[in-house]
């Protein structure tokens, strides 16, 4: 089958699987779950199951650009296993780990199939025009900063950036970087399906032995995640923020990563656990991430224990984000905490 | 009568006799207005289906002050939660507030709430004596610092069509009817971001996290600085050392903080006009050093930048005055201008709503001021008949009690 209209080839979906109109390409769109079972469809589960198993010990899931309809295919299985599982953490692995990968062929892309990528998302992404720019390409502003404001790194602040007529200039490599959060968001929300349909036995039998062996490679606790006192849902929305944003990768500023921290010490996670919060999605050096946890907590160094700055300053910070109703009664992140967790 | 009682019937003679809402009011049924009652009481979470019906319920309520969201909702009426948030306008605050000048100091003063240690010029965010955060203050709106603020606001627009491309058709500037001017964006895509987005805006515009040497700027070494032909930031930066170079003097140069290489900046003016005009290639002034380059980038990026206010522009709820209504704090009216006529516009002529009457008043103390061609005071403990607008003035900013 051949789209005139599309600049992508079948070979590039398979490389993008992700992409809407990637499920046209593949001779057998109406698959059906149950199906899936059968032995000539094997190849197909495999590969899926290979993808998942890919993201736990590897962190990027590889291409297989010779046997394109069982890549295209193999990756809503892969989703669909995920989901199987029930469990966020191999769900926000396996969402990172794709968008790993895209981040890689990205960066070595044409820009004819960069912007092809880009406006399956629905962004305005153009090649530069403009000579006197040494950029190769220049995104919208909205698309710009939705996709920036919470990569806290300098150089993505918009005041850091040329822009000029509504638009930001932008190198291959940063577009690559971008449409990869994109691609990880995308893939997450997919995975947040409400309601799960009933796996055939084949499927949750594939699904309970990557959560076994996630538990093996990874360990249990931080696949488990916050103990049960703690009242995730009670988070106010910048604590929200920064924990969404750190746990799916990116990197915190220094009074963001205070206030995390010691907001989590406060409310009672203990030091232990927060370290290995920090370490299982980070690349932070273990021992500093210890000592400051620590020092934090009070445990090291000064014996006092910190609390998370008032609103007033993390308003200053912009770290206070999206304040909701709330908020507006409150002057600290911590006695929104205490009074939402006695609301629920 | 009281000043209170003389206050309100002044503001309900308006809404009653001269009232009408000239400023358009996009999605009118989507916004969530407010309103503040004379006994001290807000009216919150109502709606409007047209504006004829905003304009009776005006009418008959005549309120001390007068809010609409700068948000569109599904539900305004619904409580926070419920309401259904569907994007709100870019919207900027430029106040005196947040601009110092020099007659901020005559005319502004502040005392603590807590501690009652006072003091004159810009309200302090926190008192130096007790680090309470909450003040009584007593300004003014005088014509020099709104005169600052619409060269914050000139710097704002400009901002606003070169770098973020809005059209001059989604720009709207309005005078507060206070001491400041709003500029509201209405743009369909601008309407979806969120308050950490608006931040990026409003840290933009400010120049704040700005960092030069993303700008070819770095340590010791210059590679290639801005040039005034660029766009962005980049533009702006040579731009603005341009214009500074140009015209500066030995005591500009000192206050620039550029004391010591006063001598050599003056006598390579030629050369430095040069590199700014040029392509860039800023290290062939001899003698000129990264780091003075550096202190003349810094002093350009502070008189460039505009100075908004940032809790505005990122509460993505916030209610806003609404334009044509009675500002409570000067019976002057908020209007809105042509972005066209920002220069000329002249906010102590448009926003006078009273043009007939007069009160007598006893004034405790003002400075001088004018209203339309007229010119007042300054006072001290006098008792004087003036026409109702200057009056009221006196009396909103709590300067003058009516007599008998
Ligand atoms: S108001 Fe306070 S608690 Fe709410 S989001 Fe902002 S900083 Fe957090
Ligand atoms: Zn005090
Ligand atoms: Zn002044």
């Amino acid at each position: 089958m051949r789209y005139a209209f599309s600049k992508l080839a079948k070979n590039d979906y398979a490389k993008y699987p992700f992409l809407k109109a990637a499920i046209k390409y593949v001779q057998i769109p109406d698959l059906r779950i149950q199906d899936l079972a059968d032995s000539n469809r094997e190849n197909i589960l495999k590969r899926a199951q290979q993808r998942l198993e890919e993201a736990i010990f590897d962190n990027i899931v590889s291409r297989d650009l010779h046997h394109e309809d069982i890549e295209i295919i193999s990756f809503p299985v892969a989703v669909m296993l995920a989901m199987a599982t029930k469990n966020s953490f191999i769900q926000k692995r396996y969402a990172l780990a794709e968008a790993n990968q895209t981040y890689e062929d990205l960066r070595k892309e044409s820009e004819e199939k960069t912007l092809e990528v880009a406006k399956n998302f629905g962004w305005e992404l153009a090649s530069n025009k403009e000579s006197r720019m040494p950029y190769r390409f220049a995104l919208n502003l909205v698309d710009y900063l939705r996709n920036t404001t919470h990569l806290r790194e300098k150089p993505w602040k918009l005041v850091n950036r040329m822009l000029s007529n509504g638009n930001v200039y932008l190198g291959i490599d940063e577009v690559a970087r971008l449409l990869k959060e994109e691609v990880r968001r995308h893939i997450e929300k997919r995975l947040e399906l409400k309601e799960l349909p009933a796996f055939p036995p084949k499927i949750t039998e594939i699904a309970e032995k990557i959560r076994k062996l996630s538990e093996d490679t990874i360990g249990k606790t931080e696949m488990e995640g916050f103990p049960k006192a703690i009242v995730q849902v009670a988070f106010p929305p910048c604590i929200k923020a920064l924990y969404e944003s750190f746990s799916s990768g990116r990197h915190l500023s220094h009074v963001g990563r205070f206030t995390l921290t010691s907001f989590l010490i406060n409310i009672g996670m203990p030091p232990e656990t927060v370290v290995e919060f920090f370490k299982s999605f980070s690349d932070y050096n273990e021992r500093m991430t210890r000592y400051q946890v620590e020092h934090i907590a009070g445990e090291k160094g000064s014996r006092t224990r910190y609390i998370p700055p008032k609103c007033d300053t993390l308003k200053t910070h912009g770290v206070c984000t999206n304040p909701d109703e709330l908020c507006q009664r409150m002057r600290h992140p911590l006695s929104y905490y205490r009074i939402k967790v006695k609301a629920t | 009568m009281d000043s209170l009682t003389y206050v309100q019937n002044t503001f309900r003679d308006y809404y009653a006799n001269n009232f009408s809402l000239q400023s358009a009011l996009q999605m009118i049924e989507k916004r969530e207005f407010g309103f503040a009652s004379f006994d001290g009481w807000m009216l919150r979470h109502r709606s409007f289906k047209t504006k004829n019906e905003l304009t009776m319920f005006l009418q008959d309520f005549a309120p001390h002050d007068a809010y609409f969201s700068c948000a569109y909702y599904e539900e305004p009426e619904a409580e926070m939660e419920r309401k259904g948030w569907l994007g709100a306008d870019l919207v900027f605050d430029i106040d005196a507030d947040h601009i110092p000048t020099q007659c901020s100091k005559i005319h502004d003063e502040w005392t603590c709430g807590n501690c009652a240690f006072s003091g004159k010029g810009i309200t302090p965010e926190k008192c130096p004596k007790c680090g309470n955060e909450r003040f009584d203050t007593r300004t003014w709106p005088c014509e020099v610092c709104l005169d600052s603020a619409k060269t914050e606001t000139v710097k704002l627009l400009d901002f606003l069509m070169r770098d973020f491309g809005f059209s001059d058709k989604e720009i709207r500037v309005f005078f507060s009817g206070h001491r400041g001017y709003h500029i509201h964006v209405e743009n369909e895509a601008a309407r979806s971001l969120n308050s950490m987005a608006r931040k990026e805006i409003v840290d933009y515009v400010t120049g704040l996290g700005l960092d030069i040497t993303y700008f070819g700027l770095s340590d010791r070494k210059i590679l290639q600085g801005p040039s005034t032909k660029d766009q962005g930031w980049r533009g702006r930066i040579a731009r603005s050392a341009y214009d500074f170079v140009r015209n500066a003097n030995e005591d500009d140069y000192k206050n620039a903080g550029l004391q010591t290489n006063v001598e050599l900046l003056i006598r390579n003016k030629k050369a430095l006009l040069k590199s700014l005009d040029g392509v860039g290639t800023w290290s062939t002034v001899k003698g000129v050093a990264f780091g003075t380059w550096k202190r003349l980038v810094e002093h350009s990026i502070g008189s460039i930048s505009a100075k908004v206010d940032t809790a505005v522009t990122t509460d993505v709820h916030r209610l806003i005055r609404l334009a044509d209504t009675l500002h409570g704090k000067t019976g002057l009216k908020k209007v809105e201008f042509a972005l066209s006529a920002v220069s000329t516009f002249d906010p102590f002529k448009s926003a006078i709503a009273f043009k007939a009457g007069t009160a007598k008043v006893i004034v405790s103390d003002a400075p001088k001021f004018r209203l339309d061609n007229e010119i007042f005071g300054p006072y001290k403990c006098k008792k004087i008949e003036l026409p109702t607008a200057a009056a009221l003035l006196l009396v909103c900013k709590g300067r003058a009690k009516v007599v008998e």
